[in-house]
């Protein structure tokens, strides 16, 4: 399971990008981002130009465009971000199927996309989708909450999450992409390493 | 008078094949080149479903452009307003102006291609109207410096009555640039936007530096090759006598005749004739080597730039 940031609620623009850039140094899978309607892939565009690593997933009014605009809109940033952008898409389903399909190659409507994504295809999900939590840092429960996700066989899960980033990717990461994670070490690299 | 460059359009033409990753990857390289020079603005230019993957979403990658730079602006030359909501632009520009601290210019247009309007469902006989009901909508919701691509005088009077600025294509003689930028002014000064300063105009003018006659031929032959896009495009400018689809020879000529390419002394000369705020270099053409594109960014920015400061301090 990989662990996605969820930074959506993040107004400021300057700490937006600040955190997006702490969880790429850090090894976080993926973020998730979003604006106002029309803005969230020019959001989404700026993150993915001052980033590497970081997976975006742009969370997208799906009813307040065109599905041909968005599935342009989205292609572009996957090209900006070399292949490291997924859509979240509200709204119509029929909608996000077009999108979907636009965003594998495939004709839609006697259109193809141009240009196509970089990805071969870019994953467009439902919100429900994706499950989301709210973790607090140091708290012993978030554990139980990773492990009961990861072993529901959930490819994603979203957090929310206030604490240091460097404890999300110590603490949660590795659990959550592994059965048997060795909490003892990310312990003792509390101990030799405490996180400010 | 502010010097920009242009259109960046992210193709992967048939003389020019490239991967597009490549071309997003080197529009930053190049936006982050044209800062280190000195150059006022890169500018971007739309189109959607054509073959060669030319630009669909501006706004995206002027984010991108702007998120790479510091000083540079960035602007779209032009956005095709009756392609997209309003409403989604206008927060999208919102967007980029606060996180840009105002560098970022949005520049629209109408469109001409009857493909682009059936694939977003919309009737392009419609155009007029929706272009008045999409800058109606802009003009209320945001503050970012706006611009009209215009090809015609009724299209520059109705930015003048506006209040808006004008975006000149590239390919205009002189006379047809002045007329339209007399029309602009006095359908301005006739508004109720009139005032002390009139709306900026801006100019596409197509544009090199060279040294010699081998290379003033070689850059009029990127010249008239880049216009090959515009005809596989179908543009076909009224009032001007410019008919990419219909004459395509007589069309390149006249492109050729109106291009600007020569040294840096020539060509501020011949920029000095033009009472404009910003001229857009047109150097963005598929042909010339990246080398060629980068010589030619870095000579702008040392060579032309404050020879133009010198014709703003002029006038």
């Amino acid at each position: 399971m990989r662990l996605l940031l969820d930074l959506r609620e993040v107004a400021n623009h300057a700490e937006l990008r600040r955190l997006a850039s702490e969880a790429d140094d850090h090894g976080i899978w993926g973020i998730v981002v979003t604006a106002a309607p029309g803005a969230e892939c020019t959001e989404a565009a700026a993150i993915a130009a001052t980033t590497n690593n970081v997976s975006i997933l742009i969370d997208i009014d799906g009813d307040a465009a065109h599905p041909t605009t968005l599935a342009e809109e989205i292609a572009v940033v996957d090209q900006i971000s070399h292949r490291r952008t997924m859509a979240l898409l509200r709204g119509l389903a029929t909608h996000r199927s077009k999108v979907a399909a636009l965003l594998s190659g495939l004709p839609v409507d006697g259109l193809i996309l141009a240009p196509p994504p970089a990805q071969a295809s870019i994953p467009v999900y439902a919100p429900e989708d994706i499950p989301a939590v709210s973790l607090v840092d140091g708290s012993k429960g978030n554990a139980v909450i990773v492990d009961q996700h990861r072993d529901s066989n959930t490819p994603f899960l979203i957090i929310s999450w206030t604490g240091p980033i460097k404890g999300l990717a110590r603490h949660l990461v590795g659990r959550a992409s592994s059965i048997d994670f060795p909490q003892m070490i990310a312990d003792l690299a509390d101990q030799i390493d405490p996180i400010e | 008078m502010d010097m920009g460059i242009g259109l960046w359009c992210l193709q992967s033409t048939t003389t020019s094949p490239r991967s597009f990753e490549q071309a997003y990857r080197e529009l930053i390289d190049d936006a982050r080149l044209a800062e280190s020079n000195g150059i006022h603005s890169l500018w971007l230019s739309e189109h959607h479903a054509y073959y060669d993957g030319y630009c669909p979403a501006l706004l995206p990658a002027a984010s991108a452009a702007l998120a790479a730079t510091n000083r540079l602006q960035i602007g779209t030359g032009v956005l095709l307003l009756p392609l997209h909501e309003a409403d989604r632009i206008a927060n999208a520009a919102n967007l980029l102006d606060a996180q840009s601290q105002g560098r970022f210019h949005l520049g629209v247009g109408m469109g001409y291609r009857p493909i682009e309007f059936a694939i977003k469902d919309r009737n392009i006989n419609e155009r007029l109207r929706l272009m008045n009901s999409g800058l109606d909508v802009l003009q209320t919701e945001i503050n970012t410096p706006t611009w009209v691509g215009v090809s015609s005088e009724k299209a520059a009077q109705r930015a003048g009555r506006r209040g808006l600025g004008l975006f000149i294509s590239g390919a205009f003689s002189r006379d047809v640039v002045n007329s339209l930028i007399a029309a602009h002014r006095m359908a301005w000064e006739h508004s109720d936007f009139a005032g002390e300063v009139p709306p900026p105009v801006g100019l596409l003018r197509n544009l090199w530096i060279v040294d010699t006659e081998a290379e003033r031929r070689q850059a009029l032959e990127w010249v008239r090759s880049s216009y090959l896009v515009y005809a596989g495009l179908g543009w076909g400018v009224d009032n001007t006598g410019v008919d990419f689809v219909g004459e395509i020879e007589a069309s390149m000529d006249e492109v050729e005749r109106s291009a600007t390419v020569g040294s840096a002394e020539e060509i501020a000369e011949e920029l000095d004739g033009y009472d404009v705020d910003l001229v857009v270099c047109r150097i963005g053409y598929d042909q010339p080597p990246r080398t060629a594109l980068t010589e030619v960014i870095e000579r702008i920015g040392r060579e032309l730039v404050p020879l133009a400061k010198e014709l703003g301090g002029q006038r």
